[in-house]
């Protein structure tokens, strides 16, 4: 498939810098919006996104392009560094920002009319699963929300919110195919 | 530990349930162990169409700072008044300490290693070819990992310098420039397997004319 991304990430390992200029240019506004949801403040986000794409830099040679796209490896590289800082916060579960940006974790994706191939499939699988816990793992993967996060902000207890959740991750897995 | 588990880990840490604790655990375990990052991946994969749900936003040019970063210019000005500049009290405090206890013998080259927001700070200095590279603030690596060091040197891809045993490493290494980048990354006991940075850079700097 046609992966521009991916091809601007393979020129990039070679250390060529014309590329991971453009490989900027053509990302960066992705990764802001995922630092963003996660981070919530644009501050803390502008710092991840310099160091996310020093990252990009460093290991681009890791990426192969025969396990996913492009942009799917930057997203991945961004949400872990988001999410990584959000932990190291030492207020993370009591920032009310971070409740105001969970608390719409309906995709804005499922508004538009066309949905790409992958994130239909995954959105019929959600489906499948009881609306308060597709709700909760969508607030976990957009916004970056952990098991104690979830079930504060559920008010149920952490063991039980765990319990919900990984029966949820079994049956999406089971939906999604390997 | 048995494999099913092993998938659901992977899934709670993709889907970015886990607490640092936990999260830090996974990724010691997804460096150290190739099944465990398979999974990983598959499931980042498995779950990557709800990434239709981050909308763009408008992201600042910050390409001169990343490359100012990645692929510094020789100094032109004194270290010392570069380090003032540069910010905080604390950075030229360390770094007026770091002259004054290394005169003499003069450096050839010096490079303050350091990631914004972080208190964490290697000096480095070349002095007849020999690199020297001491964390002066911060925090060790905890048990589990070390703090590795790399050169990138112009556009090249980063050649490890090896593990930083304790707080201070020695190295005989000729043919050093000004505009050599020294880094330093998190990695698995034993450093990186490949040669190629695994862990997060956690501080980072140019050499400059001392």
């Amino acid at each position: 498939m046609d992966d521009p991304i991916a091809d601007l990430i393979a020129t990039t390992a070679t250390g060529d810098r014309a590329a991971f200029r453009q490989l900027y240019s053509l990302s960066s506004s992705k990764l802001m919006g995922v630092l963003l949801r996660i981070l919530t403040n644009r501050s803390d986000s502008e710092d991840a996104l310099q160091e996310v794409y020093t990252r990009v830099w460093l290991k681009a040679a890791q990426f192969d392009a025969t396990k996913g796209r492009g942009m799917t490896w930057l997203i991945a590289m961004a949400r872990n560094l988001a999410i990584d800082r959000l932990r190291q916060r030492p207020d993370h579960v009591n920032d009310d920002a971070a409740m105001d940006a969970a608390a719409d974790p309906t995709p804005r994706a499922e508004t538009r009319l066309i949905a790409t191939g992958e994130a239909r499939r995954i959105n019929d699988c959600f489906d499948t699963l009881e609306p308060d816990r597709a709700a909760a793992l969508r607030g976990a993967y957009i916004a970056g929300l952990s098991y104690t996060d979830l079930a504060a902000r559920h008010g149920v207890p952490l063991n039980t919110m765990r319990t919900w959740l990984r029966r949820s991750l079994a049956r999406l897995k089971e939906c999604m195919g390997p | 530990m048995t494999d099913p588990d092993d998938d659901l880990i992977a899934a709670e840490y993709v889907m970015g349930l886990l607490d640092l604790e936990g999260r830090t655990a996974a990724q010691t375990r997804l460096r150290n162990d190739p099944r465990f990052a398979a999974r990983v991946a598959s499931w980042e994969q498995r779950l990557s169409g709800l990434n239709d749900a981050y909308d763009d936003a408008p992201a600042p040019n910050l390409m001169p700072q990343i490359e100012a970063r990645l692929f510094p210019k020789p100094a032109k000005r004194h270290w010392l008044n570069r380090a003032l500049t540069w910010g905080s009290a604390a950075t030229a405090a360390v770094a007026v300490m770091a002259y004054l206890a290394l005169t003499p013998p003069t450096p050839d080259l010096i490079a303050t290693l350091s990631s914004q927001g972080s208190p964490l700070l290697y000096e480095a200095v070349v002095t007849n070819n020999r690199l020297t590279v001491t964390r002066v603030a911060g925090a060790a690596a905890d048990p589990a990992t070390v703090h590795e060091l790399w050169i990138i040197a112009g556009d090249n891809p980063p050649v490890s310098l090896g593990v930083i045993p304790g707080d201070s490493t020695t190295l005989s290494l000729p043919g050093l420039a000004p505009g050599a980048v020294l880094a330093v990354s998190v990695e698995q006991p034993g450093g990186s397997p490949d040669g190629i940075p695994h862990g997060p850079i956690i501080a980072l700097g140019p050499l400059t004319d001392a």
